[in-house]
């Protein structure tokens, strides 16, 4: 099976639509802390700007999130990586591949947007080094034909960052 | 180290709140450092102020909260006293009346979809425009009968027609016409009403905890449950999350930890994690169904053993 960097865009389902436009009008009165939703009419693919907490590494740094959602949203994840230039983080890959289990098996309808980029801001709080996972190279080469994070079978080694 | 008030700070609280009446007091806390009150403002619409005093009041002035769309700019110089404050909140509620009135009057005339209960301080609303579309309206508080910011949910379509008669006509509002009929006039179509049956507007809708809407989509697909609203509530008391049983299956089969035992799922509660049984297909369980599960309890105790039935019976009763 051939796959690309964005999951295959089968359109929404009618249920996932109105969650996501229910999502979204939450998020517009009250974005998470730290969030800019970069306003498109693709209610399938949101890019948020995350600028880093003040107060830690990445204080004031700006960075681009890719939130790409499947058809049965939120049956299934939605798909989140970072955009060129991903931050230097020990649980981020330089393709913007992100190791955060509620991004993967831990994925519950109960979460949203605005929880997932919660959870993604206090990874990068908690980081106490600038430096990509050990085993980047390898991963990233492994994705090169364009694999979707959600293809990978991720071992979650560490919960403290 | 802040220093503890003195005696005498406590004499000059309590005869500023007599001064502006004990009956308005609603509570203090027993340090005195925070107050809150209660005011009626012309239309009857009562507002808590909440005043929070410095540890050197008066010399510094006490810092306000309210349910208000914006807090008014505090006055303070030598002599001032709680009697000010009041004085000052209770003109900025009057300056507010409009907003409120204008927020009223979208609440009682138009398909209000979200907040369902608004408090006074919200100055957003989404409302239904008919056709599967929805407006989000950001009222400005401080010219709240000028044109409002608007962002459009709905069909790409419909959206892109909607928007287009928008910007032709935008110029076409009136800041003292009725803020319906100014909708009306911007987007070229009657706007659905409130349903003016009270009783049901005052029951409170509970929404699935999975899509997100009251009511399933009118889909073939759903079969029985085409259109249906939440059927499956939680039975942990402290979560009690309302869910359809059909969403509340899909996403237990698209998970690889649910059990499946006959035609009930056993699973967790996406919110609270406590166990959740789902019969498949919905609807209520078929007489045998019920009878076998009524003997189960029996079952496993004989069998010696180990599992907690009465989950189960709960969720088939």
């Amino acid at each position: 099976m051939t796959s690309t960097s964005s999951p295959s865009r089968k359109a929404l389902s009618k249920i996932a639509c109105n969650r996501l436009q229910k999502e979204l009008v939450e998020w517009q009165v009250s974005p998470p802390a730290g969030f800019k939703h970069k306003v498109t009419d693709n209610l399938q693919r949101w890019v948020v700007e995350v600028v880093g907490a003040p107060g830690t590494l990445y204080a004031s740094e700006t960075y681009q999130l890719q939130v790409d959602f499947p058809e049965h949203y939120p049956m299934e994840a939605p798909q989140v990586i970072f955009l060129h230039p991903a931050p230097l983080h020990p649980h981020i890959y330089s393709n913007g591949h992100i190791c955060l289990d509620i991004l993967y098996d831990s994925w519950s309808p109960a979460m949203t947007v605005s929880s997932v980029c919660i959870s993604i801001l206090s990874m990068l709080s908690s980081s106490t080094v600038k430096q990509r996972p050990a085993d980047n190279d390898r991963y990233v080469k492994n994705c090169r034909n364009g694999r979707s994070p959600k293809e990978t079978r991720w071992w979650f080694h560490d919960d403290k960052v | 180290m802040q220093s503890k008030p003195n005696p005498s700070s406590y004499r000059l609280i309590f005869s500023e709140v007599e001064e502006i009446g004990w009956q308005v007091l609603l509570r203090a806390s027993p340090d005195l450092s925070s107050l809150a009150v209660n005011l009626r403002d012309e239309k009857g619409r009562s507002h808590v102020l909440e005043i929070a005093l410095p540890w050197d009041y008066p010399l510094s002035s006490p810092s306000l909260s309210s349910d208000v769309p914006y807090m008014c700019e505090l006055e303070w110089s030598d002599g001032s006293k709680l009697r000010d404050v009041v004085q000052q909140f209770t003109e900025h509620l009057q300056k507010l009346q409009e907003f409120w009135s204008t927020m009223d009057e979208i609440d009682k005339i138009l398909c209000v979809l979200y907040p369902k209960k608004p408090s006074l301080a919200m100055s957003h609303r989404q409302i239904s425009i008919g056709n599967d579309c929805s407006l989000l309206l950001y009222i400005n508080a401080c010219k709240p009968r000028s044109l409002p910011e608007c962002r459009w949910f709905g069909p790409d379509s419909s959206i892109e027609m909607i928007s287009k008669k928008w910007k032709r006509n935008y110029r076409k509002w009136k800041t003292d016409g009725p803020f319906h009929e100014n909708l009306e006039t911007l987007l070229e179509i009657e706007l659905p009403k409130s349903s003016v049956s009270g009783s049901s507007k005052s029951d409170e809708q509970l929404d699935c905890g999975i899509c997100y809407a009251h009511c399933l989509p009118v889909d073939e697909e759903l079969g029985d449950c085409s259109g249906g609203e939440p059927d499956y509530t939680c039975d942990n008391p402290s979560c009690s999350k309302a869910f359809h049983a059909v969403c509340l299956q899909d996403w237990l089969r698209s998970i690889s930890t649910t059990r499946q035992s006959f035609d009930v799922l056993f699973g967790n509660c996406p919110y609270c994690s406590e166990p959740v049984a789902v019969k498949l297909n919905g609807g209520k369980c078929s007489s045998i169904i019920q009878c076998f599960v009524w003997q189960l309890p029996f079952l496993f105790r004989y069998s010696g053993l180990v599992f907690s039935s009465h989950k189960l019976i709960h969720q088939l009763r």
